[in-house]
This record gives C-alpha cells, sequence and structure tokens, in this order.
C-alpha cells in the first residue's frame, strides 16, 4: 500500500465558527449548571485549536437579548493573561463571556413578563453573525479553511424568528456552510434539525451531558474532509413543520402565499408580506359552480 | 504489522524511528504531542481525540465501525501511523482480538495540555529591557537573507563575503552528499546536490535539519534531546524575545547553529542576551506539504532562448549558472542564454533536461506563470533534444574476432552468432566480426569445436 498522500495533511484546516447559547433563563432551569458545560465546551474548543495550527475558531454567544463575538482565535487583541494555570483561550473567552453577559443582562426589558415562558436566545442573530464572519473570511485572504458552524443550543424554539432563521439557513446552504447541531434541551428543536438537514450538517442531541465533551470530540470535531469516511450519526426524524408569518405558530396544515410563499394560519385577503390580493376563496367557485349546475 | 514506509520527509519520521525507551521520554514534553498530534492525518487525529480520555483498550473491530467503507485504506493508514509512531499501543485481549489504547505518556501529557494548557520553559522578556526588536517583516527578510547565505556558503564557499560561523566540520557534514570533490578540482555539485537546489525552503530546512540531527551523535549530542529542543523552539511566538540564560549550556552551544541557519536571531542588550524565533523556526514542526509558504517565481524563458531572472539573490544566479550562461547582471535582473555549451555543461554534471525544465516551470515568473506553457514549447523541447543528442550512442560491451583461417569457419560462426541473435557487425572480405558479449561464450565453442 503506497504511503498517504501528503495532501492529505493539509486538507482538514477548518474555520469553527460555535455559537454558545447563554440564556440565562433556561440555564436556570436546567439540570446541568452552566459552569458545568462549560468546561466540557471550553476543552472541546481547545482539542479544536491544537488539532491544526491553520485551525480558526470563532466563539459568538447567544444571549436572549443580543449576540457578540466573544473569542476569535485569529485576532490579535486576545489580552494574554499572566496566570499559568490556565490556556490563554480560557481566560480570554471566560473575561469576554462575563462581560457579555452583564451586558446582555442590562439590555433585558424591567416590564417583561416573564413568568411562565421561557424566552428564547436569538439564535438568528448569532447564526447571521457567523455567516457574516465567514463571508469575510472568504472575501479576505486567497487561502481560506473550510468553514462550518457548530450551534451549542440548549433553549427552546423561538417561533418568532422562524423567518430569519430560514433565510439564515438558506444562505448557509449557498455558500455550502455545514451547519451543525448539539442540543441539550429536553425535547428536539424543529428549527436547528431543519438547519442541519438543509445544509448538510450534523445534528445530534447528546443522551447524557455528563460526558459531553466525549459526544462533542466524536462527532463535532470531524473535519469536513474526514466526515467522507466515518460513520456519523444520521437525522433520524426531521420536523419539517414550519411557522406561519401572521401569528408566529408552528402549524401543519395552512395557507401558502402563491407569490411569494408566505405562511398564514388562517385565510387573508391580501399577503402581508408582498401585499398581492388573493382571488376568490374556494367556497365562492363550488357555490358559483352549483348554481350554474342549477340552472 | 505497520504498512507506511518511512521516508524522513519531516520531524515525526525521524521521531518514528527512535527506540521506543527514547519515545516515552519525549511524549512526557506537552509541546511534542502536540506537534506530533499536528502532523498526523485527519483520521488519525480524530481517532486520538476520541480515545483520548478512554482508559481501558478499545477493540479493533470497533474502530473499524466507525468507518465507511469508502474510508478504508485511510483508515488503515491512520492506524499504522500511529502505532508507528507510538501513540497508540497494539495489545491482544482475552479472546485473541487487536485492541489499540492510548500511550499512557501521551495520554497524560494531551490530557494536561488540554485541560490546563502548555506552557513554555520561558517567558517573553518584558519590551522595556529590550529594546530595538526588528518588525515582523524585517525578521523574515533577516531569516532568508540568512538562509540564502548559508546556502551559497554550502554549494560555492569561496563567493561569500560574510561567512557565517558554521565550523567548517559541520559545513563538511552537509556538503557530504550534495558535493563531490575530485582530487584538487573545485567541488562539484551532484545530482542530488541540484535536486536540492530545486527544493522549496522548508523542504531545504528540513534536509540540513535531518543532516543536523543525524550527525548529532558523532559530536556526542543526544538526538531526542536535540528533536525535543527545536520542537520546542517551533511552538515560540515569531518576533518574541526570549531570554537566552533560561537555555541550558547544551541548548546555548545549539542556538548558536540555529541562528547562523537563520531559524533565530540572536541580539545583545545592555545586560542580557535574547533570541527571537523567526518565521524558520515555527515551520519546523509544520508538515512539509503546506503550499501556502510557495515563494514567487522570478524566472521569464523567451522564446529566442533567453533567460530572464528577475531577483537580486546570488543564489539564483548561481543555480542559472549552472545550466546557463549568464550575459549581464543589473542590480535587480539577470540576464542569461541557454546555450547548447552552457546545456552539455549542466548534463555533464549529471543534472537532467526535466530538472530543469521542473526548475523553469516551478519558478516562474508570475506573469509568464498565468500562460500554459510556462516555458516556451521551442525550448524545453530543445532542451530535451540537446539531451537526447548525447544519448545518441549506445554503448555495448562486445567481442571482436578476426584472423579467421578459412572462409567456412568464418562464415560458420556468423551463422553461430546469428543465431543466438548477437551478431553485431560483420566483414565478410576481411572476414571480422563483432559479437555481444553475452554470445561469445557459444561463439568460442563453437570455434573449438572447429579445431
Amino acid at each position: 500500500m503506497p504511503s498517504a498522500p501528503s495532501k492529505l495533511y493539509s486538507d482538514d484546516v477548518s474555520l469553527l465558527v460555535v455559537t454558545l447559547d447563554t440564556n440565562p433563563f433556561f440555564w436556570s432551569t436546567f439540570s446541568v449548571p452552566f459552569s458545568d458545560f462549560l468546561s466540557q465546551v471550553l476543552a472541546f474548543l481547545n482539542s479544536i485549536l491544537l488539532l491544526s495550527q491553520l485551525n480558526q475558531l470563532v466563539v459568538i454567544a447567544t444571549g436572549c437579548n443580543s449576540c457578540g463575538y466573544v473569542y476569535d482565535s485569529a485576532s490579535s487583541k486576545n489580552h494574554v493573561s499572566p496566570t499559568a494555570s490556565m490556556p490563554a483561550l480560557y481566560s480570554n473567552l471566560l473575561h469576554n463571556l462575563e462581560q457579555f453577559v452583564a451586558r446582555d443582562q442590562k439590555l433585558s426589558k424591567p416590564d417583561h413578563d416573564t413568568r411562565g415562558i421561557v424566552p428564547a436566545s436569538l439564535l438568528s442573530g448569532s447564526l447571521s453573525m457567523s455567516l457574516c464572519y465567514i463571508q469575510r473570511a472568504f472575501r479576505s485572504g486567497s487561502m481560506h479553511p473550510q468553514p462550518r458552524i457548530l450551534c451549542l443550543q440548549g433553549s427552546a424554539d423561538g417561533p418568532e424568528q422562524y423567518v430569519a432563521i430560514m433565510n439564515a439557513i438558506f444562505s448557509a446552504q449557498r455558500s455550502t456552510v455545514p451547519i451543525d447541531s448539539c442540543y441539550i434541551g429536553s425535547n428536539n428543536s424543529a428549527f436547528l434539525q431543519q438547519a442541519s438537514y438543509i445544509t448538510g450538517g450534523i445534528y445530534y442531541k447528546p443522551p447524557q451531558l455528563d460526558g459531553l465533551f466525549q459526544y462533542l470530540s466524536t462527532v463535532f470535531a470531524t473535519d469536513l474532509h474526514s466526515r467522507a469516511f466515518l460513520r456519523l450519526p444520521k437525522s433520524v426524524g426531521v420536523d419539517f413543520r414550519a411557522s406561519c408569518f401572521c401569528h408566529k405558530q408552528t402549524i401543519d396544515m395552512g395557507y401558502v402565499c402563491s407569490v411569494c410563499l408566505s405562511i398564514f394560519c388562517e385565510r387573508h385577503d391580501k399577503c402581508s408580506t408582498c401585499g398581492s390580493v388573493f382571488g376568490q376563496a374556494q367556497k365562492d367557485v363550488t357555490s358559483a359552480n352549483s348554481k350554474k349546475r342549477k340552472a | 504489522m505497520p504498512e507506511v514506509r518511512i521516508i524522513a520527509k519531516n520531524f515525526m519520521d525521524m521521531v518514528a524511528s527512535m527506540p521506543a525507551m527514547k519515545l516515552d521520554k519525549l511524549y512526557e514534553n506537552g509541546f511534542i504531542c502536540e506537534a506530533i498530534l499536528r502532523s498526523l492525518p485527519p483520521l488519525a487525529k480524530k481517532y486520538v481525540l476520541q480515545l483520548l480520555h478512554i482508559d481501558v483498550p478499545v477493540a479493533a473491530k470497533l474502530l473499524e465501525e466507525w468507518v465507511l467503507p469508502d474510508g478504508f485504506s485511510k483508515h488503515r493508514v491512520a492506524i499504522d501511523r500511529l502505532v508507528q509512531l507510538r501513540v497508540f499501543v497494539e495489545a491482544a485481549d482475552r479472546k485473541n482480538e487487536k485492541t489499540y489504547k492510548v500511550t499512557p505518556t501521551f495520554q497524560r501529557s494531551l490530557q494536561k495540555l488540554l485541560v490546563h494548557g502548555g506552557t513554555l520553559p520561558r517567558e517573553p522578556m518584558p519590551s522595556n529591557i529590550t529594546v530595538r526588536l526588528p518588525t515582523l517583516e524585517d525578521l523574515e527578510a533577516w531569516a532568508l537573507e540568512q538562509w540564502e547565505c548559508f546556502l551559497l556558503q554550502l554549494i560555492s564557499s569561496s563567493q561569500v563575503e560574510k561567512p557565517s560561523n558554521i565550523s567548517s566540520s559541520l559545513m563538511k557534514v552537509f556538503q557530504r552528499r550534495l558535493l563531490s570533490q575530485r582530487d584538487r578540482d573545485a567541488p562539484k555539485l551532484t545530482e542530488s546536490g541540484f535536486q536540492f537546489l530545486l527544493m522549496n525552503t522548508n523542504a531545504q530546512l528540513w534536509y540540513i535539519i535531518r543532516e543536523y540531527i543525524s550527525n548529532s551523535e558523532e559530536r556526542g549530542v543526544d538526538a531526542a534531546d536535540l528533536i525535543s529542543f527545536m520542537l520546542e523552539i517551533s511552538f515560540h511566538v515569531i518576533g518574541e524575545a526570549y531570554n537566552i540564560n533560561t537555555l541550558t549550556d547544551f541548548q546555548r552551544s545549539i542556538i548558536k547553529d540555529l541562528a547562523d541557519l537563520g531559524l533565530v536571531k540572536l541580539q545583545q542588550g545592555r545586560k542580557e542576551s535574547w533570541f527571537i524565533p523567526t518565521k524558520l523556526a515555527t515551520n519546523l514542526s509544520v508538515s512539509l506539504a503546506d503550499s501556502s509558504s510557495r515563494k514567487e517565481g522570478f524566472v521569464v524563458v523567451e522564446t529566442n532562448f533567453r533567460v530572464y531572472a528577475y531577483s537580486t539573490s546570488k543564489l539564483h544566479c548561481e543555480i542559472l549558472r549552472l545550466f546557463s550562461r549568464v550575459e549581464y547582471q543589473l542590480p535587480n535582473l539577470i540576464v542569461g542564454a541557454i546555450t547548447k555549451e552552457s546545456l552539455y555543461n549542466a548534463f555533464d554534471n549529471g543534472i537532467t533536461a526535466d530538472q530543469i525544465i521542473s526548475f523553469l516551470q516551478q519558478n516562474a515568473h508570475p506573469r509568464v506563470a498565468e500562460r500554459a506553457p510556462s516555458v516556451p514549447e521551442n525550448v524545453t523541447d530543445q532542451i530535451r533534444l540537446w539531451e537526447s543528442d548525447l544519448n545518441r550512442v549506445e554503448m555495448t560491451e562486445s567481442y571482436y574476432y578476426d584472423e579467421f583461417p578459412s572462409r567456412d569457419i568464418f562464415e560458420g560462426a556468423c551463422d553461430c552468432a546469428r543465431e543466438w541473435n548477437g551478431l553485431l557487425w560483420e566483414d565478410s572480405k576481411k572476414m571480422h566480426m563483432v559479437v555481444k558479449a553475452e554470445v561469445h561464450p557459444y561463439v568460442r565453442d563453437y570455434l573449438r569445436r572447429q579445431k
């Protein structure tokens, strides 16, 4: 057998954009504390950088009022902390994350009624930010690593973000950026299932959270090049249900505008998105027909 | 048995060929583990990460289940490489099935690196002590200049204006396979010497470092120490200053050699002295396949066999001189011509036409590199033709017969040689003939029988 062609060694360089769910409402109700989760994720992030000196890592925090970059391995502004017990990645990321959470908290509206409902995280915002970052990487130098997005999400879907998230998914599909999703919440996330399905990424819901690092390193550390040779988790079933544009509810059946494909849960005379006026309803036509038949 | 052949293309192959005891010692250093990990094929990297926190041996069958049928050959390459580098230990379980486990030392070091991060044995010096640090561009330019100066000295020691401090005995070691010296003639480049000049900087650097390391035993230096120190250097930050007092005596003696090669720059302050790693040093642990380090070309070849090389480097001039007639030199331009004589010179030295053509193509100036072919076809064809001209005469070992006693015997001998398909030439009037050497015994036997 010939030895591995030397080209192999540079194919696995990746640009990984990680969106990290920091929704305090979710973490306060969740069985695993955020700190435990974070320590496993940090080890995973460090191992990504360890795999190749050309790998690039960007971490975006997804709050419930805002999103923000908390770490970029390419940026030179990372302040190096003098503590020797912790890699620079950890201290930088934790420092920025603390600042972000405090800022995010200030933005929350005081009159917001949070009883009973857990507000969703701004996944659409962080997806858009990751795509923007990747576009910038594409357009800057001639050599760019293979990009992918990993969503570490815990809180439930926010149906009001449906349109924004779908737009982000389609633009990721267009620029062939796979969206991997690791969902740790209780039910499956329909948004992330669709995102991974459409963009060719992996959707995985770890059954046990105390071994999260093992799941992350087994499934999500796989670079795009190696994915062609490995058995990775396949999606069992994808929840393709859409949300209506009028009340932002997830629906099984509904009305679709024939011009712009907007979805509504009830009949409208005029499309609220593109303004086209809908014709006569089916009922009137059938009654007219029956009238004709009678006459 | 591992199926991957060991070709010492980079550090890792050298590491792979080391005895197990030394490897275990090397793997106590987290940075070496990191460098090893980065050098692995993608699948192998993934396996290491996956098994990093598993303390029990994992059955080989289980590993195979992760792979799709398409990727099986890649899987084998990855596993072989891991076993070769002793990152994985192969064993058999009770049912006599193969199992793999990450080498405990490697596992411990990498786990520690992952959780606590690696700390270099020395910190960069604060900027208030180190004055006039070079900018990154200056540093790179300096490193390349130093490297070219070294190369020039390597191929023709007389040409150098400021000879580096590399001891002549060490220089001899480097030249061993690149130059051949016949008695009192000036040393000549060998075939591998020319190939060496054609390689990119990374490959050249690796060749020199390999010679340096393999020669270390003769100088009484432990190769493992040398490798671990060089890998350590490659993880230092480019352009930062590190105090020389943090080095051991052994390392200090090596760092002087490295400075001559352009891997580190030494600077002296008022009290302290320090070294600054350059890009060449940090490239040491990078695998050679990295195409991003390719330099821009500088050669334009015209259809009239003229060669224009936009370069200020003496080294480039030397290389061009190997196969072309350099006509004149401007500050940033070397103009030469490829002539029959200059090429015959090159062929005499064991350089082949293909090597020359590939050199011209690889170093084509960006303006012509876009064109297909970057070197005019009539030039490449002519170079090949001139080479085949030299090979027009074919040598065959043979025997010459004359003074046959009679025409019958002569004709019989001719027929005998013809039967064996070995008659090269005959002159029936003067009764001379030439036969191939391998047919000679049969013809001789035939003639003896005639007596």
